[in-house]
């Protein structure tokens, strides 16, 4: 029986090994957040990060997690945490940068996409603190499988979270 | 309870009663009393009634004793953010208490919200109703309060959620401590149609003037939800027993079933096949045993062939040449005026120029998804996202031949619809009613991709001739526009269709307002100083309808900014082409032939923000050759809703290979009265994008049986490193008294601006969308 780690924990998976990791995140494990675009890795709205790599789960068989950690919108505000070293009563209270950045920019439209952008925007800024705009658009254009696509148009919106993101990771968080 | 008041008091025509004392707890409660109208009769006949009793949660306010607020609609959000944000402020702000006081918001459900309605122009034909309710409810807390302290009403004033005069005051929360007060509202309307119930009377409202809460910027509580994944979204519902299922839709938009293909039981054991006429569906425990086997059953399944449309290349040849535009009465537009005729004969120049736009989908980055459940007893709920609960309940009903009563309708947040589902359905859900019904399980139908693309509706073609005569000092003498556009609202679920069930009937010059194949005037004149303007609007069937054993053909649908998009664009690119032939500018030109002072003061202000150069196009060094890009500016406006709209754009053209690159792209707007800064200028951004990318990229490609795109890849949409820098200018005007909102108008805005600065840029003018780099570079070499 495969074995994969989310979020923190491992969790057995009884669906068929080649059983994409969003069927197997969404229907077996009750891990919600990355959501059905297209099933083609075309969007970006299945984003996880996979050892810190932004993969989309709708084509990612199950089996390619087996030894790795799986990271998605639930366990943001942990690998926050951990990443900080903040205490058990600091964690429970505190979000991920981006999260914050996206609630306090008002990105979301229908927010059908957003957690794949906030997926790419953590793994972005963990490897560069303080992108320039091109530098944001190009990433969620050009970095994975395919571009990043909003329909209700949130780009603008999207950019300017990621740049107010990346302020409040350098002074280490919302407080 | 342990007593009971005879009182019922008038309040501006709503009655105030005073049912008993509650041992604990206590609550105004707002409902609805139908009004006495053929229309309400009707709809009261065929509707489950426990949505009008205040006493059951079919309410609209509850003043709770902790002060707090509970408000329902019928409307749902879908990512505008209004109904967290504007209609709270609107409800905060007519009865008088902080935005914060809004505690609970409940949205979309049929069972617990009593006025249904259409989720679009929200803070225009939607807003009435909620601010009517709670006007209404502050007069009444109002009438409690004289007789709680003893004051007479009209010495009583209302602030921050407490009443007082004659040297008393009293909390809200503390006047309803304990009691049962119910307060009927009169609403008239047919609930399952598409605009829902509508409150009546006329309360005194607050003015303008003394607005606290309007006009601030609050945050939208869903978002933060969202951030945290505590929202519960439609893709997210799962109820135990559930089967996962697949529709296998037909070849073509025309075909017919000839043979269902079968399960391979070795590969897919669970998974069996669901046929109805010729609905195909496979259904599974889990959904990757759904998905593969469905697969594998379509490849077995065996359709007719059907040949009934034109193609796609040759789209513009059949609307013009084979659409039968006597189909239905032709219509004028009602500022027609002057004689066209002998206007154009006294014009020193005239434009003669015809203007193309294709199919668009609306595209949600979701496809349609919905679970149904339906039960023994013959009720049926049905979990979804759409943006009309109330007319889907009335189409399944429809469907499975039964009253409303027997089909509740639960709305989730889920991907945007951009007006898809605002006559009711978006796809899946019909299809989840009737396999949950022969199945005896809940069913989840999640459309995959290609099915979103090929059997949604899209956006109506169109094309517009334009006549634009110029006198001899380049001003407009005469106007004359002939629009044609097939019928542009279906909404006729595709799975009771292909099951041979009931629905609303096909578009035809018999329909009434929803289901008639006329077109009607969706653009309102603008530029008042011309003397002579006839416009007249050409409807037809849709496309392929006729010719389809099924009727259906290219369904349409109203997609943001519908049939105004199909006629603002040749408006108002040809305006532009007109101030070319006048060698005028075209911004000015506009301000020229307007007399409305808020649409002048609206392009001042563009021309002031946006970086205009003001002359006439195109621009000196323009080129339709080299690989150098070339640089154009172009401008548009609109009259929507109450709400004047403007933009200007800059681009680049580079020639030899068509490619167009929108590097600036700014807008004014004069909404009216804004209701929440931050939320409309996150909508108007929403609204540019889309408008942009539909400009550049958008247009269905189909075949002579089927539409052919299927994904991203063949269907489009703008990336992130493809948008301009945009600028939004807020144009507060509260002396307009009506609010003003953002989606709608922000799209439409781009096609005209864009085309017109590839004119400038360039000098070769491009009247047929999308702009897309393979097209354009054709047309600049001609």
């Amino acid at each position: 029986m495969l074995t994969i780690t989310v979020n923190g924990k491992k969790r057995e998976v009884q669906s068929a090994e080649d059983t994409p990791l969003l069927y197997v995140l969404r229907d077996e494990l009750d891990v919600t957040s990355p959501q059905f675009g297209c099933g083609l890795a075309q969007c970006g709205a299945c984003s996880v990060l996979l050892d810190g790599k932004e993969v989309r789960s709708c084509i990612t068989p199950a089996t390619v997690a087996a030894g790795k950690e799986i990271t998605t919108l639930e366990g943001l505000p942990d690998r926050w945490a951990k990443q900080q070293h903040l205490s058990a009563a600091q964690a429970a209270k505190t979000l991920h940068p981006v999260q914050e950045a996206w609630i306090e920019q008002q990105v979301h439209l229908c927010g059908f996409c957003q957690n794949g952008m906030m997926i790419k925007a953590t793994e972005l800024l963990e490897s560069k603190q303080n992108p320039s705009v091109e530098e944001i658009k190009d990433t969620f254009t050009n970095s994975g499988p395919s571009a990043h696509l909003c329909r209700c148009g949130s780009y603008v919106a999207i950019i300017e979270a990621v740049r107010f993101a990346s302020t409040l990771m350098a002074k280490g968080g919302a407080q | 309870m342990i007593g009971f008041t005879d009182q019922t008091t008038d309040i501006y025509g709503a009655q105030l009663s005073r049912r008993g004392f509650m041992k604990a707890g206590g609550a105004l409660m707002v409902g609805f009393g139908m009004l006495r109208s053929g229309a309400a009769e009707v709809a009261a006949a065929n509707t489950s009634l426990r949505a009008f009793d205040a006493s059951l949660p079919g309410s609209w306010i509850e003043i709770r004793p902790d002060n707090t607020v509970l408000f329902r609609t019928g409307k749902s959000d879908f990512g505008q953010g209004t109904i967290y944000t504007a209609y709270r402020q609107i409800v905060a702000e007519e009865l008088d208490l902080p935005f914060e006081a809004i505690t609970t918001v409940v949205t979309g459900d049929t069972d617990v919200t009593a006025d249904g309605g259409g989720t679009f122009d929200l803070l225009g034909h939607g807003s009435p109703n909620i601010r009517k309710a709670a006007a209404y409810t502050r007069q009444a807390i109002v009438q409690l309060a004289s007789e709680h302290l003893g004051v007479p009403a009209e010495q009583l004033s209302t602030h921050d959620g407490m009443v007082s005069g004659g040297g008393k005051q009293v909390r809200y929360g503390d006047l309803v401590k304990g009691k049962d007060f119910k307060l009927t509202i009169p609403v008239s309307g047919d609930l399952t149609s598409i605009f829902g119930l509508a409150v009546g009377g006329n309360p005194p409202m607050k003015p303008v003037s003394s607005y606290k809460v309007i006009g601030k910027s609050y945050k939208n509580s869903v978002i933060a939800q969202k951030v945290k994944h505590q929202e519960p979204w439609v893709t997210n519902v799962k109820l135990p027993g559930m089967l996962h299922a697949r529709t296998i839709h037909p070849a073509t938009l025309g075909s017919r079933l000839v043979s269902a293909g079968k399960v391979d039981k070795q590969k897919y054991p669970n998974a069996q096949v669901f046929v109805k006429g010729d609905l195909v569906a496979v259904v599974a425990p889990t959904e990757w045993e759904a998905i593969q086997a469905s697969g594998q059953v379509a490849g077995a399944t065996k359709w007719t062939e059907w040949k009934g449309l034109p193609g796609k290349e040759k789209l513009y040849q059949h609307l013009r040449n084979e659409a039968d535009w006597n189909a239905t009465p032709v219509q004028k537009s009602r500022k027609s005026t002057g004689d066209v005729a002998t206007g154009m004969k006294s014009a020193a120049k005239v434009l003669n120029a015809t203007y193309e736009l294709p199919y668009m989908k609306h595209a949600p980055i979701g496809p349609t998804v919905a679970v149904a459940d339906y039960r023994p007893d013959g009720v049926v709920t049905v979990h979804t996202h759409t943006q009309n609960a109330q007319a889907l309940r009335g189409e399944l009903a429809m469907m499975l031949g039964v009253n409303t009563d027997k089909v509740i309708v639960k709305t989730y947040a889920g991907a945007g619809h951009y007006g898809r589902s605002n006559g009711g359905n978006a796809g899946a859900e019909d299809e989840a009613v009737l396999l949950s019904k022969e199945l005896g399980k809940p069913v989840r139908v999640q459309w995959m991709r290609n099915d979103d693309i090929q059997w949604s509706t899209q956006s109506p073609a169109a094309f517009t001739d334009i006549r634009i005569g110029l006198d001899a000092n380049g001003r407009i003498v005469a106007y004359e526009a002939d629009h044609h556009q097939p019928a542009g609202q279906d909404d006729r679920p595709i799975g009771a269709v292909l099951a041979g069930l009931p629905t609303m009937p096909a578009p035809s010059e018999k329909g009434g307002m929803l289901t008639s194949n006329a077109t009607g005037s969706a653009d309102p004149w603008q530029y008042d100083t011309v003397p002579n303007l006839e416009e007249r609007y050409h409807g037809t069937f849709q496309v392929g309808q006729k010719a389809s054993p099924l009727a259906i053909g290219l369904r349409d649908h109203s997609m943001r900014t519908p049939t105004q998009y199909q006629q603002n664009f040749p408006r108002e690119l040809a305006i532009s082409d007109a101030a070319a032939l006048a060698a005028a500018d075209p911004l000015q030109f506009r301000i020229d032939h307007a007399k409305e002072e808020r649409l002048i003061h609206v392009l001042q202000r563009l021309r002031e923000e946006s970086g205009w150069q003001t002359r006439p196009s195109p621009q000196p060094a323009a080129a339709s050759t080299g690989s150098t890009p070339v640089r154009g500016q172009g401008v548009s406006v609109m009259f929507r809703g109450g709400v004047y709209w403007a933009c200007a754009c800059q681009i680049a053209v580079t020639p030899a290979t068509g490619d167009v690159k929108v590097e600036k792209y700014t807008i004014a707007v004069d909404p009216g009265i804004v209701v929440n800064p931050e939320q409309l200028k996150r909508q108007i951004e929403g609204g540019a994008v889309m408008g942009i990318s539909q400009a550049l990229y958008e247009e269905v490609a189909f075949d002579e049986g089927a539409i052919t795109a299927a994904d991203w890849i063949s269907y489009p949409i703008l990336k992130m490193n493809e948008i301009p820098e945009i600028k939004v200018i807020l144009l507060h005007n509260p002396a307009v008294g009506s609010y003003g909102q953002g989606s709608e108008a922000a799209n439409a805005l781009a096609s005209p601006a864009i085309a017109a600065a590839v004119f400038d840029a360039t000098g070769k003018s491009i009247r047929r969308l999308p702009l897309r780099s393979a097209y354009n570079k054709e047309l600049l070499k001609a």
